[in-house]
């Protein structure tokens, strides 16, 4: 289960997550690595509104 | 081929060491897949040993005269230019990036940086000033003391130079952490240093940003944080910063604007697309990725980019005429083409490219083809927001005015140019885009000398100059009554 506490890093090795990511406006690698952080910091840096839509869909997309 | 080491360590206090829980990590050659190193991957017991070792050399390296911490400078600048051929076929290896670049740029802009700091230092001065006829004020600049650093993978052994040359040129002490795609050419760079400074001086730390980069950020014995990497990454550094209420110096992301008037010198202009997006495979910070072209040129101008981006050689970075080389990495790649096609939906044309490489032999490494998207509006995401990789936006303009305000539509202000013969025009738009740097009539220079740095989201101070200095110092007033006669109130 994906949740705003889990590590960005960790969800790197889920298949298709860049590309999905990115469709959503947020970009989990860039010139340092991987976001050194939660999903959660990560979306609140970028501005995401509804934090809780896009963890349910991503738990949605690759937890089917 | 020059190769690596087959594995490296930890640099603390002036040893190699393995590590406290023995975890490594492999360093990867993006061109082919294969291992190059294993790399250690540093737990918080080394960075709490690495910040120790660079507190306690603090103590002693602070008192080193200007006239010696220059001399030391001047002769690791002499090693790196001594060892350049091996630098620049690791740093070719590791990253990807042609080794045309890495020899003719790359390695000898970090040889000038260490001289241009040697000497920067030597002209270092304090100031005295009588404030009555019985005080005077002197005002001395001291290090700051502990600086912790954090590299990104894009250009590791020149944003080595940017961060060690002028902290240690301050007096300061440092504790280095490059990415862990690129870690090689740094730790190559702590053999040439550890044979000129003292223990303790420069530490190198290498592991995962998420890891030991947190742990270094966390660590309470810093004095100054320097960064150069993401937006989104800066927040969480400056976050640390104002945690310990320490200065941060930030280089982040760009969306630079390179702009193309008609009376731009032709064949100058288009290498100058080329060099702004292609250089580096397009992974720079202040890459020209808007490009701007005057709607009187912009049918030939971009025919003619289109040819010259085909008859780019994409290939094994390690064969001398190869212009464009691997992706750093699968991730970085993935990124590339999910942008690509997000232009697609939004409309973009893509003008030539747009696909990965896998022919020839370049199947198991990331290669790319030069891309362009054509027909962009300045408010498509493909142009808002960064891509990091040779993939050019081409937007048509109609006015100056529209040009400057389109520039300075973006959250970004990095780098960007201005193509004209008109030295007014040139002026004109360079003072009116919201940016660092603007370049006239050329682009993606960078020596030292010239301040480099980002306004808006691009970051805080400026590098390579002098001026960095005064983030990696703090200024001491003595303030002293020359008087022997009481003041009278008490």
């Amino acid at each position: 289960m994906i949740t705003r506490d889990t590590q960005v890093e960790d969800l790197l090795a889920l298949p298709g997550i860049i590309p999905w990511f990115i469709e959503h406006g947020v970009s989990p690698f860039s010139c340092y690595g991987a976001f050194p952080g939660t999903l959660g910091r990560l979306l609140e840096i970028k501005g995401v509104t509804d934090e809780e839509g896009i963890i349910r869909e991503l738990n949605g997309f690759f937890n089917p | 081929m020059l190769k690596p080491d087959s594995s490296y360590k930890l640099f603390i206090d002036g040893k190699w060491t393995e590590g406290k829980e023995g975890k490594t990590f492999n360093a990867i050659n993006p061109s082919n897949g294969e291992v190059l190193a294993k790399c250690v991957d540093a737990c918080k017991e080394d960075v709490d040993q690495a910040v120790a070792a660079a507190r306690k050399a603090f103590e002693t390296w602070k008192k080193v005269s200007p006239q010696e911490r220059s001399a030391m400078l001047l002769k690791i600048a002499d090693l790196i230019d001594a060892n350049a051929e091996r630098l620049a076929t690791i740093e070719t290896l590791d990253n990807g990036k042609p080794i045309r670049e890495t020899l003719a740029i790359d390695v000898p802009l970090s040889s000038d940086h260490f001289r241009y700091f040697a000497a920067a230092v030597r002209t270092e001065e304090g100031e005295a000033v009588m404030i009555d006829k019985d005080t005077l004020s002197l005002i001395l600049r001291e290090p700051i003391g502990v600086v912790g650093q954090i590299i990104p993978w894009n250009f590791p052994l020149l944003m080595g130079a940017w961060k060690i040359a002028p902290a240690l040129a301050a007096g300061d002490t440092v504790v280095i952490k490059p990415s862990s795609a690129t870690s090689l050419s740094l730790l190559e760079l702590a053999k040439l240093m550890s044979q000129v400074l003292p223990p303790g001086v420069v530490n190198v730390v290498t592991g995962r940003g998420s890891v030991s980069g947190n742990f270094l950020l966390e660590h309470p014995g810093l004095n100054k944080l320097g960064f150069t990497g993401s937006t989104e990454v800066g927040y969480t550094i400056a976050d640390a910063a104002a945690k310990k209420l320490i200065p941060a110096t930030l280089e982040l992301g760009g969306k630079s604007a390179n702009i193309f008037f008609p009376d731009a010198p032709w064949d100058k202009a288009i290498e100058g697309v080329e060099i702004g997006i292609l250089f580096n495979q397009g992974q720079v910070c202040c890459a020209g990725s808007r490009v701007f072209v005057h709607e009187d040129i912009y049918d030939k101008f971009l025919a003619d980019c289109v040819s010259a981006f085909n008859k780019v050689k994409v290939g094994l970075p390690w064969e001398k005429d190869t212009q464009m080389g691997a992706i750093v990495n699968g991730e970085q790649l993935q990124k590339i083409l999910a942008y690509i096609e997000i232009g697609r939906k939004e409309g973009a044309k893509v003008a030539c490219g747009g696909k990965r490489l896998t022919e020839h032999g370049l199947d198991k490494g990331f290669f790319m083809q030069p891309t362009i998207l054509a027909g962009v509006g300045n408010k498509m995401r493909v142009a808002q927001e960064e891509i990091f990789g040779p993939v050019a936006t081409f937007i048509k303009f109609k006015t100056e005015a529209e040009v400057i305000a389109m520039a300075n539509d973006s959250e970004y202000g990095l780098g960007g140019a201005v193509w004209t013969k008109d030295i007014n025009r040139a002026l004109r738009v360079a003072g009116a885009v919201e940016t660092g740097r603007m370049w006239v009539n050329n682009y993606n220079n960078l020596p030292a000398h010239a301040p480099f740095g980002g306004y808006k989201k691009s970051g805080i101070g400026r590098e390579t100059h002098k001026m960095i200095l005064e983030h990696l110092t703090q200024k001491k007033n003595i303030f002293i009554s020359l008087t022997e006669t009481k003041v009278g109130l008490y």
